[in-house]
C-alpha cells in the first residue's frame, strides 16, 4: 500500500546562509575554493563542551538533524538514516597519520571510535533517544539519495510515521589535496558565481549538511511530498535522458509537467554536458542549479534537494540559482544529479495545495 | 503480503577458504582460520593472532581476476571474488534484469591508503601510488565491482560497523518486496589493515590467543578478513527460471541502543530487541528456532549482554547456538553476510557449527554452546545476529524453504 511521503521540515548548513530557514535570500559569493560550510551558533543543539570534541561533519550533521526535528514541532523520529561519502575523515586522519608515522604507536582510541562511519547517525540517535532503525550509507555521490530512498520506503511503503534522513560531509585539507590530485577539483580559483560558465574540467569543492523530516502527514506550512526516488550507476548523457523519461513515465507525468528542474551542474564543463539532452526535453521548466552555491561534494545533492524543496514551498529561488526562468508557482519539481557521471540521482517532488 | 524473498546464490572468501566449498569443509572439520599474521605488514606480527586470507595482494588479484588489476584495493578484490562466486552459483547476469548491488564495508580502501599515503603529497606522485588516489572511500569497492560485472541500477554501500552487511541483506529484501528491483546482490567485504588492527588494539579488546566466545575466561576478539555475498530474488522469479531455492528470508530487524558510542548496554536490551523484532516479523515463536549463529565476538562486554538477551528471549531454553567467529575471527563489515552464508549452509547441510575453544559457562548467563560440529540435524529456522559498535544491532531469520510452505 503506497502512502504519500511528505517533507515535514528541513534544515541545512553549508557555504550559504540557510540555517533554520526555508529560503535562501542573500547568496554568498566566494572567490577561492574549497567553499567551507559556515557553522552557525549551535548551542541549542550541540553541547559546547562536547561540540568542541566533535569533528565538523558531526557537528553540522547533528545540528541540522536536530534543527529539522525542532522545526517540525519537536518530532521524534522512528528511524535515522544518514548519507555521507567519507564519514568522519577528520578523526580517521587523526588516528591514521600518527599510526603511519610513529610505527603504529597510537595514543588512545578516541579518534578511532570517532572515525566510525556511522558516528553521525549514532550521535543523532543518542541525542533523540531513538532506538529504532539506524543506517548510514557511504557511497560517493548517491550517499544521501540512498538514505532518502530508504526513508521514502519506510514512510511510503512500510508504514512508519516519522523518519529523519540527511546527508553530511566535511572536507579535510589533506583529503581535499588527495581529491584535487585525482583530478576532480579545478586546479585554479574561479569565483563560485561564475563557475557554471566554465568549459574546463573539475569542480569547486564544498561541504555541508542537510536533513529532512519525512512523514506520512504534511507539516505546518505549504506541503511538499517526495513522489519518487531513483538511483542508477553509469550510463552516458543519452542514458540519463532515457532514465529521466522512464522515471517521469512511471509516475504518470509527461516532461512538460515539470515546472522546476534542479540539476547538479557544477562547472566541470565536460561533465555538465551530460545534462544537456535531458534539459532539452524540459524547455518550459525553470532551470536551476545549486552546486555553484554549495560546491561539489559527495552529499551536495542533499543541499540540492533542500533548495528544490525551498523553491516549491516558498515560490522563491535566489536569482543566482536560476539559469533560465520558466513556469511560475511551480508544482512539480525534479532533481537530476550526477557525480562524476557514475552516480545518478533523480528525485521528484510535488507541492500540494496553494 | 508480496511474494517472499529467497536466496539463490552464495559466495564467500575468508580465512577458511576462497569459496563456499572451502568454508564449509573447514566448518565441518573444525578447522579454525585464526593464526599468526603472515600477509599484513604490521609490527604486531607475532603478537596478535588474526584470521587472514592467506594470499598476498598479487595472488588475490590473480584469483579474483579483474580485467585490469590497476587501482584494486584488497577490500575490492575480496569482494569481487565473492560476488563472482555468488552470481555464478545463482546463474545471474547482473545486466539481464534490474539488479541492485548492496554492499557493505567498514575499512573500505584504507588498506591501500596506508602504504602510500605520504606519497600523495609528494611534488610528483609515483604511478604506483597515483592509481589509488580515488580508492580510499567506502564506496570505491562497490563501484569498482559494479563496473567490472555490469551492474547498472542501484549500487550502494552501507557502513554501520559490525552490522553493515546484515543491514545490506535487509535492504535487498525490502527493495524486492516493494518491487523496486528484480534481483539484489547483498553482502560485504573488509580486508585487514593497520587501521583496524591498531584501532581495536587501542580499545584493549583483542585476545592475544585465539578467541573463546561465550567462555567465562574470554579475553577479547580476533580480527579477520572476508567477503561474502548472497543473491536474493522473489520466489516467483526464482521458481520461474528454475533456480535452486537455498533458503527463505523470513524476518529481520535493525535497532539502535542509543546507549554509548562503543559499548553495548550491559543488560542486552538492544540485542534482545533486534532478535525479538526479527522473530516477530518472521511470525515465529522462539521455540521454532533450530540454531542461533550468535554475534559472539569473544569480548567480555558483548558476550555477557548477548547471553543475557538470549536467556531473556528464549526464557532460559536457548536453542543450539555457536559463534563461528571462533573460526573466522570478527570480519567486521563482512561478518553479517559471512554468517548469513553459514546460516544457509547450516540449513542446506543440516549442521550446527562448533563454537571452538569453549570450556566454562559465562557468569552472567550460564549457557552451553555447541562445542563440536553436529551433522545430520534438522535445521529449519536460523537466527543470525550482528551487533555493532555503538549499539547498531541487526538480527536475521533465515529459513529452509520447506519450513515455510
Amino acid at each position: 500500500m503506497k502512502r504519500p511521503v511528505y517533507i515535514r521540515e528541513a534544515s541545512a548548513i553549508g557555504p550559504q546562509p540557510v540555517f533554520d530557514t526555508d529560503r535562501l535570500e542573500q547568496v554568498a559569493a566566494y572567490t577561492t575554493h574549497p567553499l567551507n560550510a559556515v557553522v552557525p551558533e549551535l548551542r541549542r543543539y550541540v553541547d559546547p563542551v562536547r561540540g568542541r570534541r566533535m569533528e565538523k561533519v558531526a557537528r553540522i550533521g547533528l545540528g541540522t538533524a536536530l534543527n529539522a526535528l525542532d522545526r517540525a514541532g519537536g518530532a521524534a523520529p522512528e528511524a535515522i538514516i544518514v548519507g555521507t561519502g567519507l564519514g568522519c575523515m577528520e578523526s580517521t586522519e587523526r588516528f591514521f597519520v600518527p599510526l603511519l608515522h610513529n610505527n603504529e604507536d597510537v595514543p588512545n582510541p578516541t579518534a578511532f571510535i570517532q572515525s566510525t562511519h556511522n558516528n553521525v547517525a549514532g550521535q543523532i540517535a543518542l541525542a533523540t533517544r531513538c532506538t529504532g532503525y539506524n543506517y548510514t550509507y557511504l557511497h560517493r555521490g548517491i550517499s544521501f539519495t540512498s538514505a532518502l530512498l530508504d526513508g521514502w520506503m519506510q514512510v511510503g511503503l512500510e508504514g512508519r510515521a516519522t523518519v529523519l534522513v540527511g546527508g553530511a560531509e566535511s572536507i579535510t585539507p589533506d583529503y581535499y589535496l588527495v581529491q584535487r590530485r585525482s583530478g576532480i577539483w579545478k586546479q585554479h580559483d574561479v569565483p563560485n558565481l561564475e563557475v557554471l560558465r566554465a568549459t574546463d574540467g573539475g569542480a569547486l569543492c564544498g561541504e555541508g549538511a542537510a536533513f529532512f523530516v519525512l512523514g506520512d502527514t504534511p507539516g505546518p506550512g505549504t506541503a511538499v511530498r517526495v513522489v519518487d526516488v531513483d538511483i542508477s550507476y553509469r550510463g552516458g548523457a543519452e542514458t540519463l535522458r532515457d532514465r529521466v523519461q522512464a522515471f517521469l513515465q512511471r509516475n504518470g507525468l509527461s516532461t512538460d509537467r515539470i515546472d522546476l528542474l534542479m540539476t547538479g551542474r557544477n562547472g566541470d564543463g565536460p561533465q555538465d554536458g551530460a545534462y544537456a539532452p535531458m534539459e532539452a526535453d524540459l524547455p518550459q521548466a525553470t532551470h536551476a542549479a545549486y552546486k555553484h552555491l554549495c560546491g561539489e561534494f559527495f552529499t551536495a545533492n542533499a543541499f540540492g534537494l533542500w533548495l528544490l524543496w525551498s523553491g516549491l514551498r516558498t515560490g522563491h529561488l535566489p536569482a543566482e540559482a536560476v539559469l533560465r526562468s520558466g513556469s511560475a508557482a511551480p508544482r512539480w519539481g525534479l532533481l537530476v544529479d550526477h557525480f562524476q557521471r557514475t552516480d545518478h540521482s533523480l528525485v521528484l517532488l510535488e507541492r500540494i495545495g496553494p | 503480503m508480496s511474494d517472499r524473498v529467497v536466496i539463490t546464490g552464495l559466495g564467500v572468501i575468508s580465512a577458511l577458504g576462497t569459496n563456499v566449498e572451502g568454508n564449509l569443509d573447514a566448518l565441518l572439520h573444525e578447522r579454525s582460520g585464526i593464526g599468526p599474521i603472515t600477509v599484513l605488514p604490521t609490527r604486531h606480527r607475532g603478537s596478535i593472532p588474526v584470521a587472514e586470507v592467506h594470499l598476498d595482494d598479487d595472488a588475490l588479484a590473480a584469483l579474483a581476476a579483474p580485467r585490469a588489476v590497476r587501482s584494486w584495493t584488497r577490500t575490492a578484490l575480496l569482494g569481487l571474488r565473492a560476488v563472482k562466486e555468488a552470481l555464478a552459483h545463482a546463474g545471474i547476469d547482473p545486466a539481464a534484469q534490474r539488479t541492485a548491488f548492496i554492499s557493505a564495508t567498514t575499512a573500505g580502501g584504507i588498506d591501500k591508503t596506508e602504504p602510500i599515503y605520504d606519497q600523495y603529497f609528494l611534488p610528483e606522485i609515483p604511478d604506483e601510488a597515483a592509481q589509488y588516489l580515488g580508492t580510499h572511500d567506502p564506496g570505491d569497492h562497490a563501484q569498482r565491482i559494479a563496473a567490472e560485472l555490469g551492474f547498472r541500477d542501484l549500487v550502494t554501500t552501507i557502513s554501520t560497523a559490525c552490522s553493515s552487511s546484515a543491514n545490506a541483506l535487509m535492504l535487498g529484501d525490502r527493495l524486492l518486496r516493494h518491487g523496486l528491483t528484480d534481483v539484489a546482490v547483498v553482502g560485504g567485504t573488509d580486508a585487514l589493515c593497520k587501521f583496524t588492527v591498531n584501532g581495536f588494539n587501542s580499545l584493549l579488546i583483542l585476545d592475544r590467543e585465539p578467541c573463546r566466545p561465550f567462555d567465562r575466561d574470554r579475553a577479547g576478539l580476533n580480527l579477520g578478513e572476508a567477503a561474502a555475498y548472497l543473491v536474493l530474488e522473489t520466489e516467483a522469479r526464482a521458481r520461474a527460471r528454475g533456480a535452486d531455492v537455498l533458503a527463505v528470508v523470513s524476518g529481520y530487524a535493525n535497532t539502535n541502543e542509543a546507549f554509548h558510542a562503543t559499548a553495548s548496554s550491559p543488560d542486552g536490551t538492544g540485542a534482545y530487541e533486534a532478535m525479538r523484532q526479527a522473530l516477530a516479523m518472521a511470525r515465529l515463536a522462539p521455540e521454532a528456532i533450530s540454531y542461533v549463529n550468535v554475534h559472539g565476538t569473544g569480548t567480555p562486554n558483548n558476550d555477557a549482554s548477548e547471553g543475557i538477551a538470549l536467556n531473556r528471549l528464549f526464557h532460559g531454553a536457548v536453542p543450539p547456538f555457536s559463534s563461528t567467529k571462533s573460526f573466522t575471527g570478527h570480519t567486521l563489515g563482512a561478518a553479517g553476510a559471512v554468517e548469513a552464508v553459514y546460516a544457509v549452509l547450516a540449513i542446506r547441510h543440516g549442521v550446527h557449527f562448533a563454537n571452538l575453544r569453549w570450556r566454562t559457562p559465562l557468569n552472567e548467563a550460564p549457557l552451553v554452546p555447541v562445542t563440536r560440529t553436529r551433522r545430520d540435524v534438522a535445521v529449519r529456522h536460523v537466527l543470525s545476529s550482528s551487533f555493532g559498535f555503538g549499539g547498531n544491532n541487526t538480527s536475521l531469520v533465515l529459513s529452509a524453504p520447506e519450513a515455510r510452505p
